[in-house]
């Protein structure tokens, strides 16, 4: 323990130039000549196979220095092994999320129903509402919503909006197909719950999964984008 | 489903609080065994990862996937666990030491007692180690991860992690031959 605490005052070393310093100062040379750091690392890669190096095995002096190790890692699987098997996260959930709920990032207002009226719903609860309208096509997972006025002009404007969505979609010949119908239930959301008017709908294909559950394709984004 | 943890994490950076949500419920449980073993307690641990998920909703909008969310994640709670374990140095306060484990009863009442006291001298010396030494053990030791990944999430050089680690292992293995 004495050769820890004086050797690292606390908050030393953590700058990347400083390792240097930190590497063998406390190595301690067997008394077969290897260094310590040396035979735990060779144990630590799998060095110690004896067709590799026969001394590691032979040695006395080295073996004592990976017991010492293997008793540390009993030790360690003693005091850890049972301990928290499953943590609760629960309650911890509940906490973050209520510090979440106070700082929430609703976005932009967007406008609802006709130019004259004074009605507006904030970007987030929208781009919620339009993802899950995505969903509803079976194994579709939507990402990215954004959703925009499409006319740029002063702000917020009331104009129509355009909606840039991203979305994971199972392997199909008919990508064009899916795309579609993702556009199709997207623009009915907007219009019949929301009530927003769209004026288009671009959906982004990110990935394409395998629906029998192997590892996604992965293939690069395919676009389907028309009013 | 690791996968899905991209697709939620932009959600979450758009302002999805839902999708936030489901990635906290999904790693609270890993994160939490993580901060517990760098900081030898629980209650503790559920702070460190308490703060690590509100500072990352905070700094989502930023979060642009150039890894993913889990690693993110996981450099949050070890850099919040570091200055943890730095504001509270020198510790000399025996009692400090990590709730040790509660006994297996499959096991004898001896051997239950020597694994105990094996926990205690254990945890008692962890506490010894700086706070970096520490930090890179664990990571090492029971997240079984390279030096070069240590280095990357602590910010130091791979040497430097390896150095670490090396002064750790020493006065554990000291520490625990002690003890034998």
């Amino acid at each position: 323990m004495a050769m820890n605490s004086g050797a690292e005052l606390p908050g030393s070393g953590t700058g990347p130039g400083s390792g240097g310093a930190d590497v063998p100062a406390e190595d301690e040379r067997l008394a077969c000549g290897r260094m310590l750091s040396e035979v735990w690392e060779a144990w630590e890669d799998g060095a110690d196979d004896p067709a590799r190096d026969p001394h590691l095995r032979a040695c006395p002096h080295c073996s004592a220095a990976v017991r010492q190790l293997d008793l540390l890692g009993a030790a360690v699987r003693e005091a850890g092994g049972g301990r928290e098997p499953e943590w609760d996260a629960g309650a911890l959930t509940e906490r973050v999320m209520d510090v979440v709920r106070l700082e929430l990032r609703p976005g932009r207002p967007l406008p609802l129903g006709e130019r004259e009226e004074d009605l507006w719903v904030r970007e987030a609860m929208a781009a919620k509402a339009l993802r899950a309208a995505a969903e509803t096509v079976p194994g579709v997972r939507a990402g990215s919503c954004r959703i925009r006025p499409a006319e740029s002009g002063g702000s917020p404007s009331r104009g129509p909006v355009r909606v840039r969505l991203e979305v994971v979609v199972p392997l199909t010949p008919r990508l064009r197909d899916l795309a579609e119908e993702v556009r199709r239930r997207v623009r009915g959301a907007a219009d019949d719950a929301l009530g927003l008017p769209v004026d288009h709908v671009d959906v982004h294909i990110t990935d394409v999964t395998d629906p029998a559950g192997a590892d996604p394709g992965g293939v690069g984004a395919e676009e389907g984008n028309q009013p | 489903m690791p996968g899905d943890d991209g697709l939620l994490a932009v959600r979450a950076a758009e302002g999805d609080e839902d999708a936030f949500e489901a990635l906290v419920r999904r790693h609270a449980p890993g994160l939490l065994r993580l901060a517990a073993s760098m900081l030898g307690s629980p209650a503790e641990a559920e702070d460190a990862v308490q703060d690590a998920f509100v500072s990352a909703w905070r700094r989502l909008p930023e979060f642009r996937g150039q890894s993913a969310f889990a690693t993110w994640m996981h450099r949050i709670v070890v850099n919040r666990c570091l200055n943890m374990l730095r504001s509270r140095r020198p510790v000399t306060d025996l009692d400090s030491v990590p709730e040790p484990a509660a006994p297996d009863h499959s096991v004898s009442p001896v051997r239950a007692a020597e694994s105990h006291a094996a926990a205690v001298a254990l945890g008692r010396s962890l506490s010894e180690l700086s706070p970096e030494q520490r930090v890179c053990w664990v990571l090492r030791e029971l997240e079984g991860q390279s030096y070069e990944t240590i280095a990357e999430t602590v910010g130091i050089s791979a040497e430097a992690a390896r150095g670490r680690v090396f002064r750790a292992r020493r006065c554990l293995t000291e520490a625990m031959t002690a003890w034998r």
